[in-house]
């Protein structure tokens, strides 16, 4: 019997030993920590510039003008985003009256060494505007059609409105900025 | 004295050369203090690993690393597991618009799906056993579409991920543990010194025998 105990003792010991050797393989501790990564979207944003015949901004209000009249208003477009844009404007003419026309009350000098009239009604720029530059004018002078405004207009505000949209140029090749993809619908407009 | 400034900008442009930069998103095992490193961070959330998939645009397709390592000292052996816990609520509808695929040294695909998804990461993911100053890289691609809608510009996702290690003996079977790197920046920096040092004797020494001899 003491014999038996003898061997069961030894055997208890050695496999003490044996949980003890085999313990190194069991992991000391284990630790978790989360990682938040975050992935952002970009955009493409500008900024419409209109200046008086002496670079000063062109007054919010406007100018008095009568017919044949010459008024001095450059307009250039900014990249203020940091990606590059292919270009669009739209001239919109507007009157405060229902029963007049302000179709064609306005001719501009636009300046086609670097803007492109198409027949969709928009003016194309011709380059792609890089972040931080900004375009050569679209114009820099308005003439009030004498021929269109008679004596009827006396007293009406006239509007000439400049609208501008962009679509990214990155990933997006054309031959020509009217043929790149993704030009958005006409009413998206950035308005100046 | 122009000779001089031109050694020092020479021995500045080698030191530059030699600081490690840290471009990638970095995982690190701090073994002594018990904890994870995420770097390096950014304004959205300092545990952010996605350093290279910021003001994305359609039709980009970007990729980057991110980096694991075991900074423990050399008694332990790590391994370490990766799970996803996909995107947070509000980032669901951005980030399944986007394709995000992870591989480990180019060979294994870990996952391959939207990134709002945590899809083949739901579960702990081994990647692999790290001794001390052991390295692991991930290779993380995005994909967007290029017909991602207008709707999608300026926004933020927010995708969670989970790191776990494992932390194990050292045991006489296991292979020497690689070098850390640690003292190679050391030995850059003493060998620059000591270059310098000599290039820098040399070029004075004729300047001295010069004034001596006038």
């Amino acid at each position: 019997m003491a014999g038996t105990r003898r061997k069961l003792a030894l055997i208890a010991i050695a496999a003490i030993f044996v949980t003890l050797l085999s313990q190194n393989t069991l992991a000391y501790y284990s630790l978790i920590g989360k990682a938040t990564n975050v992935v952002t979207s970009g955009d493409i944003q500008l900024v419409i510039h209109e200046y008086t015949a002496d670079g000063s901004p062109f007054p919010e209000e406007g100018v008095y003008i009568i017919p044949g009249d010459i008024v001095g208003k450059t307009v250039v477009i900014e990249n203020v985003c940091g990606h590059p844009f292919y270009l669009r404007v739209r001239l919109v003419n507007g009157i405060d009256s229902q029963e007049l026309s302000a179709e064609e009350v306005f001719r501009v000098n636009l300046n086609e060494s670097a803007w492109t009239s198409r027949e969709d009604g928009c003016i194309y720029y011709n380059e792609i505007l890089q972040p931080g530059e900004s375009t050569p004018p679209v114009f820099t002078q308005v003439e009030i059609v004498g021929d269109k405004v008679d004596q009827n207009y006396i007293g009406k505000t006239l509007t000439l409105t400049v609208t501008a949209q962009a679509v990214q140029s990155e990933h997006n090749p054309a031959q020509h900025p009217w043929e790149a993809a993704g030009w958005p619908a006409l009413d998206g407009e950035v308005t100046g | 004295m122009r000779r001089l400034y031109s050694l020092l900008g020479a021995v500045l442009a080698v030191l530059l050369l030699i600081t490690p930069v840290f471009a990638q998103g970095q995982v690190i095992y701090d073994g002594n203090a018990g904890s994870f490193v995420f770097e390096p961070g950014s304004d959205y959330s300092p545990t952010d690993l996605f350093t290279g998939f910021k003001d994305v645009m359609p039709g980009d397709q970007l990729e980057q690393t991110v980096l694991l390592r075991n900074d423990a000292d050399n008694e332990v052996k790590i391994k370490v597991y990766l799970r996803s816990l996909g995107a947070q609520p509000d980032s669901v509808e951005f980030l399944s618009q986007l394709r995000l695929s992870v591989e480990e040294a180019e060979e294994t695909v870990l996952f391959d799906a939207a990134a709002d998804q945590s899809a083949q990461l739901t579960d702990w993911v081994y990647l692999g056993t790290l001794y001390s100053g052991g390295e692991l890289e991930l290779i993380l691609r995005l994909d967007v579409p290029v017909t991602l809608d207008n709707q999608f510009k300026n926004l933020v996702g927010y995708l969670d991920w989970e790191f776990m290690i494992e932390e194990y003996p050292v045991e006489d079977t296991d292979p020497e543990p690689p070098d850390t790197g640690d003292e190679s920046g050391l030995m850059a920096y003493g060998l620059t010194f000591c270059l310098s040092g000599i290039l820098l004797l040399f070029l004075l020494m004729p300047r001295r025998k010069q004034e001596h001899n006038t």
